[in-house]
């Protein structure tokens, strides 16, 4: 969103080197890649903050390693990684490791979705969990864990109650187009219908069970570990073929239709595509770490702040993601401790400012 | 004009048999709301029969059933219908001084803040009485109201109706979390404010009924004094002041009374969403936009309305209770998605 209307001109031309790549050498900040018959141009700016995002990322893991009750010294959390066998192993590699795991891939997973999502939409606001999919995920997985299903089941129930929310989202909201914030108003509400509902659930389960679904619900990493990040990775790396595509679809998702038609792109097949695997990793990641709040609204536009692109990068957004999940995770387990956030309270806590900040920029907006 | 408009019903305002029917919706109401305040001492996980409650509430003897109705659902049906009419006439109000038909405590963040200012009071301050810390609720509803419209007036779309609620639920989420926050460091405060968190009606004995009557009543008299100059209000700025009205003063009397009522119904039952919108529109849809109306059916119908969710939540699972705020939530989010659908909101 930064200096909108002079990315705007620029998005009228950065859409057409996808298909001519002889004009995409030529334009400046960029670079193209040939690869056989594939060529595909990068952005230097986008390479250039992925790479400091790493570096950060790296720089999160090993303090998360690190801080805690006991305290290692983030010299012996090197060592312990390198698996040398020191006395730290067991607080590192067994009982912290897995949940730092957990927190980035989920991020990154976060990151993904609400990118696709708000690029279909061409929204900032049309994230999952401010449009109630995170939270139909939550009401089909609350469902399945208190109705003493077997844990293989929780993770598909979570998938088709976010499918069938977005639906509903879609059929009560998209009267007047996916852009207009009444649409994000309308899914608004369906969050809070399905989070009332999901409490009373919860309520009305088995004490047990219904603390468990309120763990889970509240959204945190606290006693999670290889086991969600394999899923969640699992289904990131079956996405893989379609995210790469996403990357790729997502240039010419800014255009606008008819645009998009008269360059030969079939643009409602592929919104429909980029949304459903939106709502496929925003599902299975809620399915497996509960309703972490934000993430996937944050991560995608601070990303493409940073990338000072017309679109949110989805590299970067994955990347930031999971820095902001392992950052959010660390500070809820250090602020207070010996008390312990769940993460989805800090992410919360950031994220509804920061939802007020994008509704103040709107108004540069020159659509 | 335009504003006159999207007004819901403003049409055969004059007529004679107007008036008629407004008595009857009235006393109608009424009666409704009579009939919930019986059901809600006779039905919960263990039934009583009418005589039973009426011979428990006149003539005590100590048995079981006079026990139940003098300790369980005599503070529980005081609250709501404290809570009830407060929520609504603050509902009536801020639509009518925002024109926005979504307005509402919850929607708008107002509760949220009045949930925060609960909850620092308790955590940070110390304050253990409702008399203490539903003077924090009141200032956090009164901050949370002026940051969220300071907010959304600098937004694109200016004040209208769709930015002022996502502001609103922004700030419900953050301050929803840091509430969150606050209550989870402390296990003894978490455990005794789980329930209040999510809105309701039970473990409050008669005396915080008693307690919130003066913020409810110096609301209502306000409201009551505002009422003809809202309608003024509902015809432009312009006009209002054309008419005669000081609309400064409107604004004012009715702000203060909003945020009386919400930041007291809050503190004594935490923040129940969504009778503060539902109920104003009903009572429109029955008796027109005239507030003096509006005001008098709200007060009737949102007591109603909340007492029969704290039943239906006693009632779905017993005896394990779902709180009355959920079951409004159920309710009123559908409403809040019919409202958004419907093109009239969208005026700015």
């Amino acid at each position: 969103m930064t200096a909108p209307s002079r990315d705007r001109t620029v998005a009228a031309t950065a859409g057409e080197p996808v298909v001519t790549p002889s004009v995409a050498a030529r334009l400046p900040g960029r670079s193209l890649l040939r690869l056989g018959p594939l060529s595909l141009q990068i952005r230097r700016r986008s390479v250039l903050v992925a790479a400091v995002l790493v570096v950060l990322l790296a720089v999160a893991f090993v303090l998360s390693l690190s801080l805690g009750t006991p305290y290692v010294a983030p010299a012996d959390v090197l060592h312990a990684l390198s698996g040398a066998g020191t006395p730290y192993d067991l607080v590192v590699l067994d009982l912290r490791l897995p949940r730092v795991v957990l927190a980035a891939v989920a991020g990154a997973a976060f990151g993904v979705a609400g990118t696709l999502i708000q690029s279909v939409a061409r929204n900032p606001l049309a994230s999952p969990d401010v449009i109630g999919i995170t939270q139909g995920a939550g009401l089909a997985a609350t469902v399945a864990l208190t109705s003493g299903a077997a844990a293989v089941v929780v993770a598909p129930a979570a998938l088709a109650g976010g499918l069938v929310a977005a639906v509903v989202v879609l059929a009560l909201g998209a009267r007047h187009g996916l852009a207009a914030q009444r649409f994000v108003l309308a899914g608004v509400a369906v969050a809070f219908a399905l989070r009332a509902l999901t409490e009373i659930v919860m309520i009305t389960a088995e004490a047990i069970d219904g603390q468990r679904a309120q763990i889970w619900l509240v959204g945190t990493l606290a006693g999670k570990g290889w086991a969600e990040a394999a899923w969640i990775g699992g289904a990131l790396l079956v996405l893989l073929p379609v995210l790469a595509w996403a990357g790729w679809a997502l240039n010419s998702s800014a255009l606008d239709d008819d645009t998009a038609r008269g360059i030969g792109l079939r643009p409602v097949a592929r919104r429909i595509g980029l949304a459903g695997a939106g709502v496929l990793v925003a599902a299975m990641v809620t399915a497996q770490v509960g309703a972490v709040d934000f993430v996937a609204l944050v991560a995608p536009q601070v990303a493409r702040r940073l990338v000072r692109s017309e679109r949110p990068p989805l590299v970067c957004a994955a990347l930031l993601g999971a820095l902001l999940l392992v950052l959010a995770d660390l500070a809820g387990r250090r602020l207070f401790a010996p008390t312990q956030l769940p993460a989805g309270v800090l992410t919360a806590a950031i994220g509804g400012p920061y939802l007020m900040y994008l509704l103040l920029r709107g108004r540069k907006r020159s659509s | 004009m335009t504003t006159l408009l999207s007004r819901p019903v403003e049409a055969g305002h004059r007529t004679g048999a107007r008036s008629g029917r407004r008595i009857a919706v009235t006393v109608a109401a009424a009666l409704v709301l009579l009939l919930t305040v019986l059901a809600s001492f006779a039905l919960g996980s263990r039934q009583l029969p009418v005589d039973q409650v009426w011979h428990a509430l006149v003539s005590p003897d100590g048995g079981e059933a006079s026990t139940i109705v003098r300790e369980l659902r005599l503070p529980r049906t005081a609250l709501g219908l404290v809570v009830g009419v407060a929520l609504a006439v603050a509902g009536v109000l801020l639509q009518a001084l925002t024109r926005n038909p979504l307005a509402e405590p919850r929607i708008l963040g107002i509760s949220a803040g009045a949930s925060f200012g609960v909850v620092l009071a308790i955590s940070v301050f110390g304050v253990s009485t409702l008399a203490g810390y539903v003077w924090f609720g009141i200032g956090g509803a009164f901050l949370a109201g002026l940051l969220v419209f300071a907010v959304a007036a600098r937004t694109r779309e200016g004040a209208s109706p769709v930015t002022l609620a996502l502001v609103g639920a922004a700030l419900d989420a953050s301050l929803g979390s840091v509430v969150y926050a606050l209550l989870s460091t402390d296990v003894h405060t978490f455990e005794s404010y789980r329930f209040w968190v999510v809105g309701g009606l039970t473990g409050r004995d008669l005396s915080v009924a008693v307690q919130v009557l003066p913020f409810l009543l110096a609301g209502l008299v306000l409201a009551a004094l505002v009422a003809r100059g809202l309608d003024a209000l509902a015809l432009g700025d312009d006009v209002a002041r054309g008419l005669g009205n000081r609309i400064g003063l409107v604004r004012l009397g009715g702000g203060v009374a909003a945020v009386l009522l919400t930041g007291a119904a809050v503190a004594a039952a935490g923040p129940i969403a969504f009778v503060g919108l539902a109920v104003p529109h009903l009572a429109r849809a029955l008796v027109g936009a005239d507030h003096r109306w509006t005001l008098a059916v709200s007060a009737l119908l949102g007591p109603a309305l909340l007492l029969g969710a704290d039943i239906v939540g006693r009632l779905v699972d017993p005896p394990s209770e779902v709180p009355a705020g959920i079951i409004t939530a159920l309710i009123g989010a559908p409403l809040l998605a019919i409202l958004v659908r419907r093109a009239k909101v969208v005026t700015a």
